[in-house]
């Protein structure tokens, strides 16, 4: 019962939090970390995002994306889970900024802007703005907890079902004509981080984005996520998984990020014929 | 010296045809018969240069000696006084440079198979619960030792057998460093390192697993927690050579295919990790990790190139190995080096080389590979993997400023291994940068020495110092 799954809450039909009993993690865990997690023995190795931790236990979120986090969710309450490592990576820098604005639009991003909001909201001096992007209004998630460590809210759905229609980035334009945004923290889709590179350049404001990049280990030994920063080669989970904007490499990272695809789908595949086609 | 053998008695091996579709080990064993028949072999020289020639001075002659009258549990017991993992070190060690290569039968024959004794006996014992008994004095210090690899691991029984209390933390959710993500299981069946390693844990030994030092534990905190430290962390981080086109997919660094497919068993489809290769593999290096990864390759079914800038003759690889990755059908292409990748829509298409000549020899006492201007040509391939070699991972030492280094990440020690943090040693390939599982042993057994000095003096008082003169 070492990792041992103590509360389990479905956000929606696709995102789902868990909450699980690792207190070497708990302990240090500081908004930027991951973890990496193994389901069972004969499971892979996957990082995920946490976004709290409290009294020996860390929350994660989990989008249901491919086998793993099919397979995790028939897991309960009660069950345990083969490994839970960290934190790993390296923490936010934690400081006054002054208007901060912390956006995400997938799910290695909303659990990261609620523990980068909640950390920068606690310094005196900050303004944080934070901002999500959904699909449709039925998979938000995270709403009233995120109102609850900013100091300014905005939620986009890209079919304008829910808030206003749109992508974080276009409530980013809007914020950086109206007033000065000094520092942006942001993560979820690689592809929107890019976009985003490139719309705050004339503006020369700093971003910090995470770069969510297939890993294996997690704590430098084989390479798998190398990312390419001002040229050169760095590990997202020992030297990031957060780097300033401006100096990605986003193209590499895109390519790099699908090489499992086909794999991954005919995994999937294979879960659904044996779980009896679900 | 009335009957010398010049021939060693031979071990069977998976026919090649056959170990080509599996991941199962290669060399059958010995059976008893047979092991005693090379054991009577040995000549027993008095000077014992086998031993002298061992990182950890395993007394070969007096278990041969036992072995050869058949006195199965005395020799394994014998082994077993310096070599914690038998098992282990009997099937990686490159013995012809160590106890084999300074046997005197080499000299007129083949040497005496120590290694594959010394397997032997720890696979006979391990079938047999033969286990060492003896009692632990406890003592009250505690030992932290930071990672399990061949290091770490004797470090950690000779503290044990001194009676300290020891911990081992492991970054990784198995146990065996290198033993476990490195080596394949064809040339060390993890049953078999899973076995050994669960004798730490009957002498008393504690294992932390999924225990990152430097994230999940401070270092600062073990040093308080535990009287001495001795960090293991071994060399895991993988180099790339910078060149163009190293950002395309289906490139790796060996640690990443050697991770997946060891520790992470890809090879096994129960298993969830993925490999992706393509039909023709490129395995740059032509080190043992170059060597596991070809042949790993090889068993997923791809046409796997060996690119080396010199000829095998100068090939750091353990003997066996190379022999059986030239059986698999492994094609060496020799006096290469590479220039660029060559890619299409982001993955691997082939590889660009330049032909190299040997000059004259370098440090390493190999000739030096000399490129040859305006030779390059182009090399279709659809997956390359890396094995350059390894460096000490960053991660730990970046955690651990106070700790001096060389510049390119090795710890620096003093000759018993103490580095310049009080109570802390070092070992292995976080010194060295790459070496042999029993040098990195025979390292470990040294650090442990030094612990035990450090650590009697430090907690005997004045009478007790006088009492032991």
């Amino acid at each position: 019962m070492k990792y041992e799954i103590t509360r389990k809450e479905d956000f929606n039909s696709e995102d789902y939090l868990l909450e699980v009993r690792a207190p070497l993690v708990s302990e240090r865990f500081r908004a930027g970390n991951f973890v990496v997690l193994l389901t069972h023995p004969k499971g892979e190795r996957i990082p995920m995002s946490v976004l709290k931790a409290e009294n020996d236990k860390i929350s994660l979120i989990i989008k249901k994306l491919g086998k793993t986090s099919y397979e995790l969710d028939t897991y309960e309450v009660g069950d345990s889970l083969e490994a839970v490592i960290g934190p790993l990576g390296n923490p936010i820098v934690v400081k006054e900024y002054g208007n901060v604005a912390v956006a995400s639009d997938l799910v290695c991003g909303h659990a990261e802007n609620y523990a980068a909001s909640k950390a920068l909201h606690e310094i005196d001096g900050n303004h944080v703005i934070s901002i999500q992007t959904f699909p449709t209004k039925d998979l938000k998630y995270l709403e009233e907890e995120l109102k609850s460590v900013s100091d300014e809210y905005h939620m986009t759905t890209t079919d304008g079902s829910y808030g206003t229609k749109g992508h974080y980035l276009d409530v980013l334009v809007q914020l950086l004509k109206e007033k000065k945004v000094d520092m942006i923290f942001a993560g979820g889709k690689i592809s929107s981080l890019k976009e985003l590179s490139d719309l705050i350049k004339p503006y020369g404001i700093p971003a910090m984005v995470t770069l969510r990049s297939i890993m294996v280990d997690g704590t430098g030994m084989c390479g798998s996520c190398r990312v390419y920063i001002n040229g050169e080669m760095k590990l997202a989970c020992i030297d990031g998984p957060m780097f300033e904007a401006s100096m990605v490499d986003f193209d590499a990272l895109l390519n790099a990020t699908a090489r499992f695809k086909e794999v991954e789908t005919e995994a999937m595949k294979n879960y659904n014929k044996e779980a009896g086609g679900k | 010296m009335a009957n010398i053998i010049k021939d060693r008695v031979s071990v069977s091996e998976q026919a090649v045809n056959q170990r080509v579709k599996n991941f199962d080990e290669v060399p059958l064993r010995y059976t008893e018969e047979e092991a005693v028949r090379e054991a009577k072999r040995c000549l027993q020289c008095r000077n014992s240069p086998c031993t002298e020639n061992c990182p950890v001075h395993v007394d070969v002659r007096g278990f041969v000696k036992l072995l050869a009258e058949g006195e199965l549990k005395k020799a394994y017991l014998k082994v077993k006084e310096d070599s914690p993992i038998p098992g282990i070190v009997g099937r990686v060690c490159p013995q012809e440079h160590q106890c084999e290569g300074a046997c005197l039968l080499g000299k007129m024959g083949d040497a005496v198979n120590i290694g594959k004794l010394e397997a032997f006996l720890a696979d006979w014992a391990m079938e047999n619960g033969v286990n060492e008994e003896f009692e632990i004095k406890e003592k009250e210090q505690k030992v932290a030792v930071i990672g399990t690899g061949p290091s770490g691991i004797s470090c950690a029984v000779d503290l044990r057998k001194i009676g300290y209390k020891v911990t081992m933390f492991e970054a990784l959710h198995k146990a065996g460093g290198v033993l476990q993500y490195g080596i394949p299981n064809f040339r060390l069946p993890k049953h078999i390192v899973d076995k050994e390693l669960s004798y730490l844990e009957t002498i008393g030994i504690e294992i932390r697993l999924d225990t990152v030092v430097g994230q999940s534990i401070p270092f600062d905190e073990l040093r308080n927690t535990y009287d001495a430290v001795f960090i293991g962390t071994g060399a895991g981080a993988p180099i790339f050579l910078n060149i163009e086109g190293e950002k395309l997919n289906r490139l790796c660094s060996a640690n990443e295919f050697l991770l997946r497919t060891n520790l992470m068993k890809a090879y096994d489809q129960k298993y969830d990790t993925p490999v992706i290769l393509g039909k023709r593999v490129g395995v740059i290096g032509a080190g043992n990790v170059a060597m596991d990864a070809a042949r790993c390759a090889r068993r997923f079914g791809a046409e796997v190139h060996v690119l080396y800038r010199r000829t095998k003759e100068h090939s750091p690889a353990r003997l066996e190995e190379l022999h059986h990755a030239l059986e698999e059908g492994i094609n060496f292409k020799e006096l290469v080096s590479p220039t660029r990748i060559v890619g299409e829509d982001g993955w691997v298409k082939g590889i660009e080389l330049v032909k190299m000549k040997l000059g004259e020899p370098d440090k390493s006492g190999r000739p030096r590979p000399e490129k040859i201007e305006g030779t390059e040509f182009i090399m279709d391939l659809d997956t390359i993997i890396m094995a350059l070699g390894t460096r000490p991972n960053r991660l730990f030492l970046s955690k651990t400023p106070e700790l001096k280094t060389h510049k390119w990440g090795g710890i620096i020690v003093d000759d018993g291994l103490m580095t310049n943090i009080e109570g802390t040693t070092a070992g292995g390939d976080a010194v060295s940068g790459g070496a042999t599982v029993i040098e990195a042993q025979g390292e470990g057994r040294q650090a442990a020495k030094t612990i035990h000095n450090y650590l009697s003096s430090k907690n005997q008082s004045p009478e007790e110092m006088q009492d032991e003169k």
